[in-house]
């Protein structure tokens, strides 16, 4: 053992690492967003779209939960070049993060349309709400409130993910990790810094994921 | 399309297959031995955890701080800090050791919050009506609490294995020889990335599909009769 751990080195680099954290976090909204939207689509697509579209959506849905994120990357960086399809590495990742994501929430807010049941609107039909009112003040409440835990969940599942975008050369915080690794040689400083970056970035995001979702959904639960 | 057809024959080539079965069985017993490792650590983890059992609350806390420390480092990061932390420890290890252990200490993290759901999803009186026949907390968890337990622990669990299935695609990056690493090793020769990474990706596909279908079997299967 003739390694002996020096941190004075690597700090010059915090603020450097903490542009990181906010590009890596730029990247996983960006991502979150579009893959809302397609999750969003795909999901009303297996409720109630016509047979042959949900097959289309369903097997794309069930292929990307069951395999690996980085392969799909991989296949988007390197094969998709072959058929004129040409893309940095920041929009293969994206596009990589946003389709991987998109199965996730797909799966996510169909669970969520599955738990609207019938009565409810029947209920708001009975009180005379017109069909814009049910769905307004009765099936959206509802459903944003079934949907806000697993949705942010999946948020910082997809800021986790987002360190993958360091294989294909995007400086985030692990690209840039990787880049005072070469710089320094003080590999397992480096690293185990930018661990608790993640460590930070994830706790503060759960953090004001649940104070939002406590007083704007009144959901209960603890950040832990 | 019609140049991957030509191709086929000269990709899946007897070296090739033999190549890329090799590395399909690598990736099953990385994934193997670390979900098995993390599995047993997750046990011991939640046992500390479980009030009834371990009544010392700091030790509680540092089995909670784990879990909360492995669970929101990303896998890559993770790799990487075993990979430089075994070096600064001075061992001469194998890579498939600094990836299993990788894996085993996310499998730990996660595994010890479905063993604590499933302690917990027993009713709390099981655990009185066990200090009454005088059992001792371990004797009540293995003949009380976790006959009951098991549903609840094991389908969450298995769908948790599948991300890790998917997560030692990550561990290409120090050179084990698993499925996405061959595949680069593959394309590097030539061969078109389209049939390298779609290949790896069916294969994948095969070891996490059959691998969630035995998940949702083991859901109806384990179902306790009153939740049937």
């Amino acid at each position: 053992m003739n390694y002996t751990l020096q941190f004075g080195q690597v700090t010059p680099y915090l603020w450097y690492l903490a542009g990181g954290a906010w590009i890596a976090l730029q990247l996983a909204v960006v991502a979150f967003i579009i893959g809302w939207a397609i999750g969003l689509v795909c999901a009303s697509i297996t409720e109630y779209g016509p047979k042959p579209a949900r097959i289309a959506v369903r097997s794309y849905v069930v292929f990307v939960l069951n395999t690996p994120l980085l392969v799909q990357i991989f296949f988007i960086y390197f094969a998709l070049p072959d058929y004129g399809i040409l893309l940095d590495s920041y929009d293969a990742v994206l596009i990589g993060l946003a389709l991987n994501a998109g199965a996730y929430m797909s799966e996510i807010q169909r669970a969520g349309f599955r738990s609207i049941r019938r009565e409810e609107i029947e209920a708001a039909e009975t009180l005379g709400f017109t069909r814009v009112q049910s769905i307004r003040y009765v099936v959206v409440p509802h459903i944003l409130k079934v949907l806000y835990p697993p949705l942010s969940n999946q948020f910082i599942i997809i800021t986790m993910s987002t360190s993958i975008a360091a294989i294909f050369g995007v400086e985030e915080l692990t690209g840039r990790a990787y880049n005072i690794n070469s710089i320094t040689f003080r590999s397992l400083e480096v690293f185990s810094i930018s661990a608790v970056y993640y460590i930070v970035l994830t706790i503060v995001a759960s953090t004001i994921l649940y104070t939002v979702g406590r007083y704007f959904f009144r959901i209960k639960g603890s950040v832990f | 399309m019609p140049s991957i057809l030509e191709e086929l024959p000269r990709f899946f080539n007897y070296y090739n297959s033999i190549f890329l079965a090799k590395a399909f069985l690598y990736t099953l017993v990385l994934s193997f031995v670390g979900c098995g490792v993390g599995f047993l650590a997750g046990f011991v983890l939640a046992i500390l955890r479980t009030r009834r059992i371990n009544r010392w609350a700091g030790l509680r806390w540092l089995a909670t701080l784990w879990v909360e420390v492995w669970r929101r480092i990303p896998f890559l990061v993770k790799l990487m800090v075993v990979f430089f932390a075994f070096q600064f420890a001075g061992g001469n290890v194998s890579m498939f050791t600094v990836a299993a252990t990788t894996i085993a200490l996310s499998a730990s993290a996660f595994s010890a919050e479905n063993i604590r759901a499933g302690i917990e999803s027993v009713h709390p009186n099981q655990w009185d009506a066990a200090e009454t026949m005088n059992m001792g907390g371990l004797t009540a968890l293995r003949r009380v609490i976790l006959p009951q337990a098991w549903s609840v622990i094991i389908p969450p669990s298995m769908t948790y294995s599948v991300g890790l299935v998917k997560s030692t695609s990550i561990a290409s990056q120090i050179g084990v020889l698993e499925m996405t690493s061959v595949a680069k090793i593959l394309n590097q020769k030539g061969f078109s990335a389209a049939l390298c990474f779609g290949s790896i990706l069916l294969m994948y596909f095969v070891i996490c599909y059959s691998l969630n279908r035995l998940a949702a079997y083991m859901e109806v299967r384990l179902a306790l009769p009153r939740n049937r």
